[in-house]
């Protein structure tokens, strides 16, 4: 029984802090590519758009500046053609990730 | 219990979590993932199957054509101010780049029991997760001799990017001054909802150029213009004021191809010189064959956190083919996005994790008034998780002002990018 009760508190510690916790940023990970993913048809994928292809380039921007320019499009502060229509689409949640994720690292 | 004994018990559960992790990953490394289809959702679903996996994924691509014809753009084809080779991509860059395993055949049906693919050279092939994107169907049959007019080249639909693209030029090129040109459309759903209007738009602008007598009738089967409708009648009134008319509630019914009369429901028969005549449509053939339209017997039910068929397990339905969530466009854009969810879920499923529970999607649609002047429509969809379908969020996206040169740039990159995205 004893041994039982400390095998499951292995099992509680590994699970809580090991091997989930790994698949759980994996799959985070995943999660937030992919919601950066919806931003590729415009800008290319990963934010690497085609050069000289009439689309913006966003990906010489820093994480903070994608942001603040994300944020300004959705404030309506910035103007713009579709951006400021897309950006109130997103949580600022959602905008943080997208940012970190397409940013310049 | 002793340190020794503690220690073999912690690698025994070290074992049991390392082995479910492994399986996982094993799942995902052998699985065979067949894609059905290299449109704007199952090119971009084999693509991102490989990138979300981090090029672990073993993925087929399945697809007739030697490369990519985009839809959108084609209508700048049909005006003539563009040609076909500036819509076309190479399909081998998924291959060479991304390690996607390319055939060029076409699926002659889809065994869900035993999970294998047959194909038109004879071959099967066995998946474990099968991603269908065939596009839509054209229901030849909803108008009465269409078949046999289309067959014999008197109408094109053109509404496939490719040859029939390039011919209904040539017929609008080689039609008499003074001649009628007319497109027809079905009632909504149909693939591209402004589509057919910012064609009547890129023929208009030729005749406006080169034929000044001639005309172009949209003949609508629905009760208005279905999509960006205060825009084009804008543009209609303001740029092809005389060219362009307009019959809204005008259902085609038959065609009589050798008069090039069309009859309709209610209204008197109407003779044109160039007959665009686009039926109403289901999901792609093979979905339909495989028995997954079970909306109507005419398109797909998926689930939408992971597209996958609600009428068989482990075939995951894309694009222009499925049971559209409310306010979610037929667009080379959403199937594109269709694509990115399902390839994360597929991914998540194979790895062992939870399927992605709150997935986004956008759309982004340009349509082009002239050579040069572009409007929009754009939308974003958020999953809602209490009524499982995506909805759009209120106070996003919208339509353009005014047509612009701006948007038109912006339309062209637009163009660039996805197919960049979807095949480079």
């Amino acid at each position: 029984m004893k041994s039982a009760l400390l095998l499951g508190a292995i099992l509680s510690l590994i699970t809580a802090s090991g091997f989930s916790q790994a698949q759980s940023a994996d799959a985070t990970k995943l999660y937030h590519r992919s919601l950066a993913a919806t931003c590729a048809n415009c800008h290319g994928t990963d934010g690497k758009g085609v050069v000289d292809g009439g689309m913006p380039l966003i990906n010489n921007l820093t994480s903070e500046q994608m942001l603040t320019q994300l944020k300004a499009f959705k404030s309506g502060a910035r103007e713009g053609t579709i951006m400021p229509q897309l950006a109130k689409g997103y949580s600022d949640e959602q905008l943080e990730i997208i940012a970190n994720q397409l940013g310049k690292k | 219990m002793d340190r020794r004994h503690f220690i073999g018990q912690s690698a025994a559960a070290l074992g049991m979590l390392a082995g479910f992790s492994g399986q996982a990953r094993a799942n995902l490394q052998k699985a065979e993932i067949l894609v059905i289809g290299g449109g704007y959702g199952g090119a971009t679903a084999a693509k991102y199957l490989r990138l979300f996996s981090n090029n672990t994924a073993k993925v087929t691509l399945i697809e007739p054509n030697a490369s990519f014809v985009s839809c959108p753009l084609s209508n700048l084809v049909v005006g003539g101010s563009r040609t076909i080779s500036e819509i076309t991509s190479p399909y081998d860059n998924l291959s060479k780049r991304h390690g996607v395993k390319i055939i060029q055949d076409s699926v002659t049906s889809i065994d869900p029991v035993k999970k294998t693919v047959k194909l038109a050279s004879g071959k099967t092939l066995p998946y474990d997760k099968a991603i269908v994107s065939p596009g839509v169907a054209l229901m030849m049959n909803s108008i009465e001799g269409l078949a046999q007019a289309n067959k014999a080249g008197v109408t094109l639909q053109a509404w496939k990017a490719g040859p029939e693209t390039v011919a209904l030029h040539k017929q609008l090129a080689s039609m008499r001054d003074g001649g009628t040109f007319a497109i027809s459309i079905p009632e909504a759903p149909y693939r591209c909802p402004p589509g057919p209007y910012e064609r009547a738009c890129q023929v208009a602008n030729y005749l406006k150029q080169n034929k000044t007598k001639s005309k172009v009738l949209i003949l609508d089967a629905n009760q208005d213009v279905t999509s960006k409708g205060a825009l084009f009648k804008k543009v209609w009134a303001e740029q092809y004021s005389g060219i362009i008319e307009y019959l809204p509630k005008h259902n085609v019914t038959a065609v009589d191809a050798k008069t090039k009369t069309l009859k309709f429901e209610v209204q008197d028969d109407i003779k044109a010189d160039v007959l665009n005549l686009l039926p109403a449509m289901s999901a792609g053939e093979i979905a339909v064959k495989t028995g997954l339209a079970n909306s109507n017997g005419r398109w797909v039910n998926v689930n939408f956190l992971n597209f996958e068929s609600t009428a068989q397990k482990d075939i995951h339905v894309l694009g222009d083919s499925i049971q559209i969530a409310p306010a979610m466009p037929k667009s080379g854009h959403m199937a594109n996005q269709h694509a990115k969810v399902a390839a994360a879920a597929i991914v998540a499923e194979l790895s062992g994790w939870d399927v992605n529970p709150a997935p986004v999607l956008t759309n982004t649609c340009y349509s082009f008034v002239n050579e040069r002047e572009v409007v929009h429509v754009a939308s974003v969809h958020q999953y809602n998780t209490a009524e499982k379908t995506f909805k759009t969020v209120p106070g996003s996206g919208g339509l353009s002002p005014a047509p612009s040169t701006l948007e038109g740039v912006y339309a062209w990159g637009w163009a660039h990018n996805i197919w960049a995205d979807s095949l480079g």
